[in-house]
């Protein structure tokens, strides 16, 4: 089936660079009354149809791939590219379709099953190397969290829909679903492995997948449970005084807007402070600042190195792609490596 | 000087994926040009095809460029862009320069819709040292202090009044007392 109905309005809606034009006047409520019905029709059948890019006159589906591997500078052997294309599902239904027809099929098609799982692989691998290579001091819970949005079905079908991957995907199920998206491009990093090297695919994790970190609040995606606890640990593992939380400042105790700053002291040397609107939480985050400077995730932290800015660094990230950072449970100060770059 | 009279669409920067950031995606999926083989309107795209279109397919490998010969139907190009958006353009009665100009226009675009740019410049990261807040910059004392205080309720640039001053002048100009004047 090489159609369907989309729930979304926006799919088929054209963009027109408009010229000025003189039209009768009943070209505009004629317009518009066909307009209102194509509406009602719609919503009666559940979204406007839609059909797959192939189903055009103008496709040409060796002039696609070629523009692809351009379109993102790599070089793909021609067969590996097109098996991280090819879906099972395809495959299927187009041998029980030459055999309802009567045709003996003798079709080589690889599918991308196994280069899916590979991709999968390397690319965690790659994207593992990045995270620890540039956040040294972070312990390896945080380097999970990050790792295991980047590679989340959602940011990885994002990154796939946004090279191009929609229109050439051979697969039985339109529209497209997520699983679909997120195996052809793990399959077609593994088809870039094969073609280039792990050097270029390694790039190319980098470039697309890591990337879509920019913007993101690591804080957010990783938090330790008890924070208090956790500081109080690894004060104490590095030798410290125990944490001593002091109330530095507050305002408003009476009142909705509460708010108070708990500092955190070890032997009198200020570490952190935190803000909250009680007592309990402003400790809390105080715990988490304090927490943050160690693990160098401030809000001021350094911004991430992506591109040519990586250039120094690779042999350190592929170095660290099979060692992970130090656990929370056993992190201090002087495990940590001061940062590269 | 309001916006709000136009109906252009408002927005802030950006870019899909993150382009440019890692490497630079052009977004220019494919462009499909049609035109009539005889008439006159499409004579303009006749000869931007006979003459620079290789040029341009060249230069532009990550894009398609389909020709679709229409009779007796006016030219236009459709651009699609990797995000899913369309562009059509008529190109009836267009020149040679007129084309191409026009098609390099279209390779510059992503496929996010012309709108009007509330700011020029975007970030995420808007504060490094922290947004301002009443407690920024505040003496720690006076957590502690009992208010009116002798230092933290006056301003805190107020310099020495005209009194002050002449008090200061008078002491400097002061004649030692000879009685006073330890003995040397």
């Amino acid at each position: 089936m090489r159609n369907g109905r989309v729930g979304t309005s926006l799919s088929g809606a054209v963009n027109v660079i408009s010229k000025r034009n003189f039209k009768a006047h009943w070209v505009a409520p004629t317009l518009r009354e066909l307009q209102r019905r194509k509406v009602i029709e719609e919503d009666r059948n559940g979204g406007p149809k839609i059909f797959h890019r192939s189903t055009f006159l103008e496709w040409n589906y060796d002039a696609e791939i070629f523009a692809f591997s351009n379109r993102l500078g790599e070089k793909f052997n021609d067969s590996s590219l097109r098996a991280a294309l090819t879906h099972k599902s395809y495959i299927e239904r187009e041998t029980a379709r030459l055999s309802d027809i009567g045709v003996e099929s003798n079709l080589q098609f690889h599918d991308n099953e196994a280069l899916a799982k590979k991709g999968g692989e390397i690319m965690s691998k790659f994207i593992n190397g990045y995270l620890r290579a540039v956040f040294t001091q972070v312990p390896e819970e945080l380097i999970r969290a990050m790792h295991d949005f980047l590679t989340s079905n959602a940011t990885l079908e994002t990154v796939a829909k946004h090279i191009g991957l929609g229109d050439l995907m051979l697969c039985a199920d339109f529209p497209c679903k997520t699983e679909t998206y997120v195996k052809s491009f793990k399959a077609v990093v593994a088809a870039l492995a094969e073609s280039s090297g792990e050097e270029r695919a390694r790039i190319f994790v980098q470039d697309l997948v890591v990337t879509q970190l920019y913007g993101q609040d690591v804080n957010e995606l990783w938090n330790p449970v008890d924070p208090v606890g956790n500081l109080t640990a690894i004060l104490k593992r590095e030798g410290k005084a125990e944490p001593e939380f002091r109330l530095i400042r507050q305002a408003g105790s009476n009142s909705i807007l509460a708010v108070y700053y708990v500092g955190v002291y070890s032997d009198k040397n200020f570490i952190s402070e935190g803000a909250g609107e009680s007592l309990e939480v402003a400790k809390e985050m105080a715990a988490r600042e304090a927490l943050k400077k160690l693990f160098h995730t401030e809000d001021s932290m350094r911004a991430l190195p992506f591109g040519r800015q990586l250039k120094n660094i690779q042999s350190r990230i592929a170095q660290l792609e099979n060692q992970p950072n130090v656990p929370l449970s056993e992190w201090i100060s002087q495990k940590v490596m001061s940062a590269v770059h | 000087m309001s916006n709000s009279h136009l109906f252009l669409p408002s927005g802030f920067l950006r870019t899909p994926l993150q382009n440019g950031l890692g490497r630079y995606i052009p977004q220019l999926q494919r462009i499909t040009l049609k035109f009539c083989k005889n008439h006159g309107g499409s004579r303009g795209v006749r000869d931007f095809i006979e003459s620079d279109l290789m040029e341009f397919a060249k230069t532009n490998p990550g894009t398609v460029v389909y020709l679709k010969p229409r009779r007796h139907r006016s030219p236009c190009m459709v651009a699609e862009y990797l995000n899913g958006e369309r562009e059509y353009l008529s190109c009836h009665e267009f020149s040679r320069d007129e084309v191409h100009k026009w098609l390099s226009y279209m390779c510059t675009r992503s496929g996010i819709p012309v709108m009007r740019f509330r700011k020029y410049q975007h970030t995420d990261y808007p504060t490094v040292q922290g947004v301002w807040n009443p407690f920024t910059h505040q003496a720690p004392e006076i957590n502690v202090a009992e208010f009116p205080h002798g230092v933290l309720s006056k301003p805190i640039d107020h310099g020495q009044t005209a009194t002050e001053q002449l008090i200061e002048i008078f002491k400097k100009t002061q004649i030692e007392d000879p009685v006073n004047k330890p003995s040397n």
